[in-house]
């Protein structure tokens, strides 16, 4: 068994080196400080902001958030605090930080889309974007713009102009019927990575109302209950689309630990984000990297990188 | 009491089961004693702020002793943490006794029944702002609808141990006797009776209890049992601060009495949340903002769940 200390855990991410695979995903853990008596941020490979739209959105009104077996649904509607203030207030906290940083975007149009890229894309405080096409709770953008190839197409497209070096990460929808048609519009596009999935649309009823639990009606479905078909949909975007290209996926859907996480190394993803499972154990992306060494350990596997698309098929 | 925790530091931490006594039809009363950092941190625990405890490890209970209104929901599984507000805390010398009183009501509280000495629990906490003492305030109205009487149990024990000076009632509701999560005959309790609630007669606080079918102490709801005291009572008005915990269609009525009497009144909210610790955003609280026109949202565990009832734009 190898010595867990001399595991190396390293990835390449768009030609950055990450101390590690592992992320948080957008809206589950703030701005950046907010998990700071639970967990180091500086530990990770890889930090998301939650959404930022160009004005401030109060969200959707509650109930939000309905547990289901294994998941829950959120129906947040992009709250967020707008790009002003979070240029004012909150850029400064992700100056410095180890881990590489993205921006989640999102917008009601690809003018919005283009305008927070356009006033952050000069901001050394970030390294890229995550473009969220997919955001299933929003009358307006969102996952209507990740559902058909042409639009995909051109909103990364505009996108990809106005945001100068900054890295572009396209964030997919499982709602589609050929998850790939999208990811190669993505790249088609312009995007230098992409991140999957977003969470299913979903409904929960209650019976004695005979309502929907959620005020929106309906929510996206997070947490294990999506995690197979997200580890299904990582492989089948990696070996028909980016397999032969230098397009790194990060993969996300209900990770809680770090089986999880070489679970979708295995399938092809080249980091992956820990989202649902920070509300339930805020540590649990220290103990993924805790447990991603002793995996490696067990295993004989000196380097990380070694494991990702290594799915034996066949 | 404060009116802002955000500076205080919260944390994960075990707790090891000591009892959870079950009281009445359908509550119950779970202690736990937290050791270490976790015990010292619970220590400074404020009447109103919460906990988020982990109830998925709990075991489900034998099918013969769940109601039939839980069966159907008994086979969720569960994954997020629930919020909880102690009833009771005690600092003792190496740990900190802490005390949940819960109604069961779905499937997170019918695992929590099987709960018991030895069993260990997690928490996350302590999480969110509670009640406060404005300056001026000597006499605090508590009002409790059904299981809201958790928080203000020891909002009751708080105030009348750390004020010598603080003079406290207390008014608890519920539509019948059998809501009412409180230990003894409460059926045979005349409403004349000034401190028919033993967890609050402890600490020489006067109670009064009060059933919408009159079934024990006063008959009608909670409000208008505190709206008939409050005509007789020699209190100034500009002493008073009401603590208000229970439904929210009852805090909104509440808070409706306190403005229209210019009485100060905080009230618990309660949310959905998933995390309670300011990212999921889910418990948003709708609140008015010094700009009439323009409402905004609060969080239920950040900024709450106690709020100062003028702010909060009610949902009824």
């Amino acid at each position: 068994m190898a010595n867990e200390n001399e595991i190396d855990l390293s990835v390449n991410f768009c030609g950055i080196n990450l101390s590690n695979p592992v992320f948080t995903a957008s809206g589950t853990c703030g701005y950046s400080d907010e998990l700071s008596d639970f967990m180091d941020i500086n530990a990770l490979g890889g930090f998301i902001t939650k959404s930022i739209t160009v004005k401030p959105r109060m969200g959707n009104p509650t109930p939000r958030i309905v547990e289901t077996d294994s998941g829950m649904l959120n129906a947040i509607g992009l709250a967020n605090i707008g790009l002003d203030a979070f240029i004012d207030q909150k850029l400064g906290a992700l100056n410095d930080l180890c881990p590489i940083v993205f921006v989640n975007v999102a917008g009601e149009s690809i003018e919005e889309y283009k305008q927070v890229c356009q006033e952050l894309s000069y901001r050394r405080e970030i390294a890229g974007f995550e473009v969220n096409i997919s955001c299933p709770n929003v009358s307006r953008g969102g996952i209507s713009f990740g559902t058909e190839p042409k639009v995909v197409e051109e909103i990364i497209s505009e996108v990809k102009k106005v945001s100068g070096d900054k890295i572009l990460m396209v964030k997919l929808s499982p709602s589609v019927t050929n998850i790939c048609e999208i990811a190669r519009a993505a790249l088609e596009g312009g995007a230098d990575a992409l991140s999957l999935i977003n969470t299913f649309t979903s409904m929960v009823i209650d019976i004695h109302s005979r309502r929907p639990v959620l005020a929106n009606r309906t929510g996206g479905l997070s947490g294990p209950a999506i995690k197979p078909i997200a580890v299904y949909l990582v492989n089948k975007v990696y070996t028909e689309v980016t397999k032969e290209t230098d397009v790194p996926i990060l993969a996300t859907g209900g990770v809680r630990n770090a089986s999880d996480v070489v679970e979708f190394l295995l399938a092809g993803a080249t980091a992956v984000g820990v989202g649902t499972w920070n509300f339930v154990e805020p540590d649990v992306t220290m103990k993924i990297i805790e447990g991603l060494k002793k995996y490696c350990a067990r295993e004989g596997v000196n380097k990380i990188k070694e494991l990702i698309g290594s799915l034996e098929a066949d | 009491m404060t009116e802002n925790n955000s500076e205080v530091k919260k944390g994960k931490f075990n707790g090891i089961v000591h009892g959870n006594e079950r009281i009445g039809e359908k509550f119950y009363r779970l202690g736990f004693d937290v050791n270490g950092e976790g015990g010292s941190l619970l220590s400074g625990f404020k009447p109103g702020q919460f906990v988020q405890l982990q109830v998925s490890r709990a075991g489900i209970p034998p099918d013969k002793v769940i109601p039939s209104a839980l069966s159907d929901v008994s086979q969720r599984d569960i994954i997020l943490r629930r919020p909880f507000s102690f009833c009771n805390i005690e600092v003792r010398e190496n740990s900190t006794l802490c005390e949940i009183l819960y109604c069961v009501l779905g499937p997170s509280t019918l695992r929590m029944t099987t709960l018991s000495g030895g069993d260990t629990v997690s928490v996350i906490g302590p999480l969110g702002n509670g009640f406060w003492l404005p300056d001026g305030r000597k006499k605090v109205v508590l009002v409790a609808g059904g299981i809201g009487a958790a928080p203000l149990e020891f909002a009751g024990k708080y105030l009348t141990k750390n004020h010598s000076d603080i003079e406290v009632i207390v008014f608890a509701g519920a539509k019948t006797v059998n809501e009412l999560p409180f230990e003894g005959k409460l059926d045979d309790i005349s409403q004349n009776l000034g401190y028919s609630l033993a967890v609050f007669a402890r600490y020489g606080i006067e109670s009064k209890i009060a059933t919408d079918d009159g079934s024990a102490g006063f008959k009608g709801t909670v409000l208008e049992c505190f709206q008939q005291w409050y005509k007789q009572t020699d209190w100034e008005t500009g002493e008073i601060v009401i603590y208000g915990c229970g439904p929210e269609a009852m805090l909104a009525k509440l808070s409706e009495i306190a403005g229209k009497e210019a009485i100060d009144c905080q009230v618990s909210m309660e949310r959905r949340m998933a995390c309670g610790i300011g990212v999921c955003q889910s418990c948003a609280v709708e609140c008015k903002t010094p700009d009439s026109a323009k409402h905004e949202n609060k969080l239920c565990c950040e900024d709450g769940p106690v709020f100062d009832s003028r702010e909060v734009v009610f949902k009824i």
